[in-house]
């Protein structure tokens, strides 16, 4: 049990369509650490920080961050709550009209009265620390996807948030580029004190950072510990994720008929 | 048969499910005093909505004049009434064809370009992490689209109207030789400004409401894959043009029909 934890997933179920992603989910988010979120590709890790978000609604279930249940917020509440969260998307999700600069200014100039000389210094010193003070003039367009990332945490802590979810923040990065984001995610958490949710699939980067981990599968949270404890956790699942083996029980497959009597019936249907 | 029912039904469920959306889009968006950077959000999309579209429009307009001016002269000349030209000109631009045909070109110059933005920026995920910001599309990117719709297209159909005018005097007057004064004499005594000009405008303002609505709708709540863009943008015209036409009718015979 976790003392004050910051987020709270009591019983989460959700689905889309016929198709369940999350059976009575539980998660509880500790304060001022670092939490990752692991699972093999199509468990609903970004659905799951979507839902954290109060972007998406649950079918049951509640979610509270900070003692607050995101879902039972009015629309303005909800926005309040979010000024004080960042969202890191795993595809940027820039502006596109904006330059780099005004991109990372634009939380600052919808949420505080800063003079602009102050929103100026503060954004480029958020641009600085992800590397990217020089290309502060570029538009979103003229950048790389890893760039783009980049671009989009410096927008991310541009407030300072609470809380700050991460999706997917090493896609798409070169080594030197992972290697300071670790360091940044890292810091921000030491310095600031947030608190942070991290969905990876780079198990090692992520794991150097982590102060807890929760893996999930199949709708269900599968297992949950420290980095350490889950290294030799026994459970065959866990181990080959953990371990990223090609054979154990968890299938690589997408569910599907048998192989040779799909061929062999097929009579050149699709 | 039942198949076919349970499927009338599904699809009649669906349309009042995306009239209910359709109507909570619209209240939330349109709602509120804009902030001074709302004005200034607003500025810039009646410059794209609005002063984008001043071309097509007013050229448009002067060819429908042209030609209404030349059609109307060979019909009238037969009676020996070409002096009525200048009221037949101003009649049909003013009731009908000035805030029909704007609203017609708005919906697929801005209209289209509309929905394909906003469906744009939510496949890219623009809107969930403005929202994530803390800062509500419906309010900042919705908003200042639909007010700028709002007033862009009754003042294009006033800009139709007077370019539509002057086309039919460039014809019946200056080409074909119609007496200057009969055209602009019968214009003035026969057009009523509540009448006619103000009914035109009503015309426009319910057009410039419906078109804008369809299309940030449609770009709002598109499927977001580049297939999902391009369906919403098409649904954008069709909608709008149907639903132009179909009120036209509904307020034309409202207005002159004698229902009054």
């Amino acid at each position: 049990m976790i003392e004050s934890p910051f987020v709270v997933v009591e019983g989460l179920h959700f689905s889309r369509g016929e198709k369940d992603i999350f059976r009575g989910v539980e998660l509880q988010i500790p304060r001022g650490q670092i939490t990752a979120i692991l699972g093999p590709s199509g468990t609903g890790k970004t659905t799951l920080l979507k839902l954290i978000g109060g972007q998406l609604i649950p079918d049951a279930g509640c979610i509270r961050i900070d003692g607050e249940d995101v879902h039972a917020l009015p629309r303005k509440a909800l926005f309040r709550l979010r000024r004080r969260m960042g969202m890191l998307f795993q595809s940027g999700a820039l502006f596109s009209d904006l330059s780099v600069f005004e991109n990372v200014a634009f939380p600052l100039r919808v949420h505080t009265d800063l003079p602009e000389a102050m929103i100026r210094d503060v954004a480029l010193m958020k641009l600085q620390a992800v590397g990217l003070r020089g290309a502060r003039d570029l538009m979103p367009s003229e950048l790389s996807g890893g760039m783009a990332r980049r671009v989009a945490l410096a927008r991310a802590i541009a407030l300072d948030p609470e809380l700050i979810l991460y999706d997917e923040p090493f896609v798409g990065q070169d080594p030197i580029s992972k290697g300071v984001l670790v360091q940044l995610i890292k810091r921000l958490n030491d310095a600031l004190g947030l608190t942070a949710i991290v969905v990876s699939h780079d198990i090692q980067e992520t794991l150097s950072i982590a102060d807890y981990v929760y893996v999930i599968s199949d709708g269900r949270v599968m297992a949950q510990g420290t980095p350490d404890s889950l290294d030799v956790d026994e459970d065959p699942r866990v181990s080959q994720f953990v371990h990223g083996e090609p054979d154990g029980p968890v299938p690589f497959h997408y569910p599907a008929t048998d192989f040779f009597s799909d061929i062999l019936n097929g009579e050149g249907r699709p | 048969m039942i198949g076919r029912i349970v499927s009338f039904g599904r699809r009649g469920c669906e349309v009042l499910e995306a009239l209910g959306r359709a109507g909570q889009f619209l209240a939330q968006s349109a709602v509120g005093i804009p902030s001074r950077e709302g004005w200034y959000l607003w500025l810039r999309q009646v410059h794209f909505v609005g002063v984008l579209s001043l071309a097509i429009v007013l050229v448009s307009g002067l060819f429908i004049g042209m030609v209404l001016a030349l059609q109307g002269y060979t019909l009238l000349v037969d009676f020996g009434a070409e002096q009525a030209l200048g009221q037949m000109v101003a009649l049909s631009l003013l009731r009908e064809l000035s805030p029909v045909v704007a609203a017609l070109l708005f919906a697929g110059r801005a209209g289209s370009a509309l929905t394909a933005e906003i469906g744009l920026m939510k496949a890219t995920e623009q809107l969930t992490s403005m929202e994530m910001i803390g800062v509500d599309p419906l309010r900042r990117v919705v908003a200042p689209r639909l007010w700028a719709g709002f007033v862009a297209l009754p003042v294009l159909t006033v800009g139709f109207s007077v370019v539509g005018i002057y086309g039919g005097y460039l014809v019946g007057v200056e080409w074909l030789g119609v007496f200057e004064g009969s055209y602009w004499g019968n214009m003035q005594g026969s057009v009523d400004f509540i009448g006619d000009v103000g009914n035109g405008m009503v015309k426009s303002v319910v057009f410039a409401l419906v078109v804008t609505w369809i299309a940030v709708f449609q770009g709002y709540d598109l499927v977001p894959t580049s297939e999902g863009i391009s369906r919403a943008t098409t649904r954008t015209v069709v909608y709008s043009s149907l639903a132009v036409l179909g009120l036209d009718f509904v307020l034309t015979a409202l207005m002159f029909g004698g229902f009054s």
